[in-house]
């Protein structure tokens, strides 16, 4: 604090550029603040709108889930905050900063991977990594693809192309270039949605590993329609309605402490809670006496 | 095949000559191919002849083709605009641009490079712009995630994907070109393989040499498109 003072004492104010480079980030230690958010689009049907109305925070360093039935206006929603959506109405601040567009502060995981299949995953990473990161020398950018690439330990495999490979190691090239820009906030898009459950599980496991050996500094949000994923990965588990015009149905906290082990969490009373409410939340058939 | 020759043969009473006889007159026009006099010239000078306009004349329109077919793919307005355009002179007939070529140009040799010029045009230009217009949403969100400039989006996404595409554009342009230019040589006169159908072999009453040119164009419009094929497998990638 004392530094700040000091700063500001024996700085002359002589332009409003001094008066910029002096103001505080209005750090709300919030990472995401999305503000009455409407999504619509305008259809040869008239208008659709995907979301209504939406408003959530979340913490720095927080995992939050978005989860619903397809078509409830989850991916747009998130692609409200990575900027490859524009929304309608509201606002969407990332760091204190509004979100126009997409930008090397968020990093984004695709459902379908989006790998370029002409380039190598090592080229696949670095031109991302070369158009996001601005002030990096090339010597600079090529050790950030190789520190990541050799996290998600597909170092060797560095030059083969994405047809080369299985669904899970794509994936783990594309979460790789996601944290290669080293972005704030991750955005996932049901990342793991085309994987077997063996590999989606193991994935969970090294997402959250990546995480960790980030100190638990990135922000995540993850779209998905597995319970089971949610609860396991997320802080906080957000349900939405049904679309169209969808809104946030409710929030539920998941207060199990980390490191969460994929065995043990299924014994866990909290867990049991948990997963029994999301059920209850989503799902309105339980057995065949449920449909009439 | 041969057998089914024969018979033709035997009943236009040799109008159209034996394979036998013909293979005969093949060995004979295949000696000293590469003899460049002035009186004489052999198949071989004539058959590069045909090759070299058909070359400049691709090569040409496939260099205005290919760019103009990119901005056309790239853009609604644009494709509204060069389309109707591109509908109506597509089906013209190659030979009629001929004449054109020659009131234009008052050269022979230059009249059917214009028409090889026409007529490689389309193919190539619709199957770009097909192929620029058609980019997965999927690599246009990596750009857009990513930050892509305008240059990287050319060389890294549309270009790569395009490729085959415009290969596949390429091999239709190449065979039409080598069909038009044995056409086009016929109506001008000079060198090339087309002049020596007709001129030695029609006017020349030598039926087995027209049967000998036409297997030659066959067998060089097979190699061409062999070689746009291999060309177009290399740069397929799968996903």
């Amino acid at each position: 604090m004392s530094i700040l003072t000091t700063e500001l004492e024996t700085t002359e104010i002589k332009s409003t550029s001094d008066i910029a480079r002096l103001r505080p980030v209005f750090n709300t230690g919030k990472s995401i603040e999305i503000n009455n958010v409407t999504v619509s689009f305008n259809t040869s049907k008239g208008t659709y709108t995907a979301v209504q109305d939406i408003s959530l925070s979340v913490k720095k360093g927080e995992i939050i889930s978005l989860i619903g039935h397809s078509g409830c206006g989850k991916s747009t929603l998130m692609g409200t905050i990575s900027g490859m959506v524009k929304q309608t109405s509201g606002a969407v601040m990332v760091n204190g900063n509004l979100v126009t567009k997409p930008g090397p502060d968020r990093g984004i995981v695709f459902q379908n991977y989006s790998l370029l299949p002409w380039l190598s995953v090592y080229q696949n990473i670095y031109q991302a990594v070369d158009s996001a990161i601005k002030y990096k020398t090339t010597a600079e950018k090529k050790k950030l693809v190789e520190n990541n690439l050799k996290m998600v330990k597909l170092w060797e495999h560095k030059d083969k192309l994405p047809g080369q490979l299985s669904g899970g190691m794509k994936q783990r090239v594309a979460i790789a270039r996601a944290f290669a820009i080293n972005p704030s906030v991750l955005l996932l898009d049901e990342p793991f949605g085309a994987l077997d459950a063996l590999t989606k599980s193991s994935m969970h496991i090294e997402l959250l590993k990546l995480w960790n050996l980030d100190n638990r500094e990135k922000t995540i949000v993850m779209v998905t329609h597995d319970i089971e994923e949610a609860i396991f990965l997320s802080d906080r588990v957000v349900v939405m309605n049904n679309g169209p015009a969808a809104t946030i149905k409710e929030i539920v906290d998941v207060p199990i402490p980390r490191p969460r082990n994929k065995k043990d969490i299924v014994h866990n009373e909290a867990y049991m809670t948990i997963h029994d409410k999301l059920l209850n939340l989503l799902i309105d058939k339980f057995s065949i006496e449920d449909i009439d | 095949m041969g057998g089914i020759w024969e018979l033709i043969s035997g009943l236009t009473k040799n109008e159209i000559p034996s394979p036998r006889d013909t293979w005969l007159v093949f060995k004979e026009v295949m000696q000293n191919p590469m003899q460049d006099d002035p009186d004489y010239k052999g198949i071989g000078i004539k058959l590069l002849s045909s090759l070299k306009r058909v070359g400049i004349g691709f090569g040409l329109g496939s260099l205005i083709a290919i760019p103009v077919g990119m901005l056309m793919g790239s853009s609604k307005i644009l494709m509204n605009i060069i389309n109707p355009m591109v509908q109506i002179l597509r089906p013209v007939s190659p030979l009629a641009w001929f004449p054109l070529g020659l009131a234009i140009f008052q050269d022979s040799p230059q009249a059917s490079i214009f028409m090889i010029f026409i007529c490689s045009l389309w193919p190539t230009l619709i199957n770009t712009a097909f192929g620029v217009a058609h980019i997965p949403q999927d690599h246009k969100n990596v750009s857009k995630a990513f930050g892509f400039s305008i240059w990287k989006n050319i060389t890294k996404i549309v270009l790569p994907y395009t490729l085959p595409h415009i290969l596949t554009g390429l091999r239709l342009s190449i065979g039409v070109a080598w069909m038009v230019i044995v056409a086009g040589e016929m109506l001008s006169g000079g060198m090339g393989l087309g002049y020596f159908v007709w001129e030695e072999g029609f006017n020349g009453g030598s039926v087995a040499k027209i049967i000998v040119a036409i297997i030659i164009i066959g067998i060089v419009g097979l190699i061409l498109d062999k070689i746009f094929m291999a060309l177009q497998k290399k740069f397929s990638y799968a996903i």
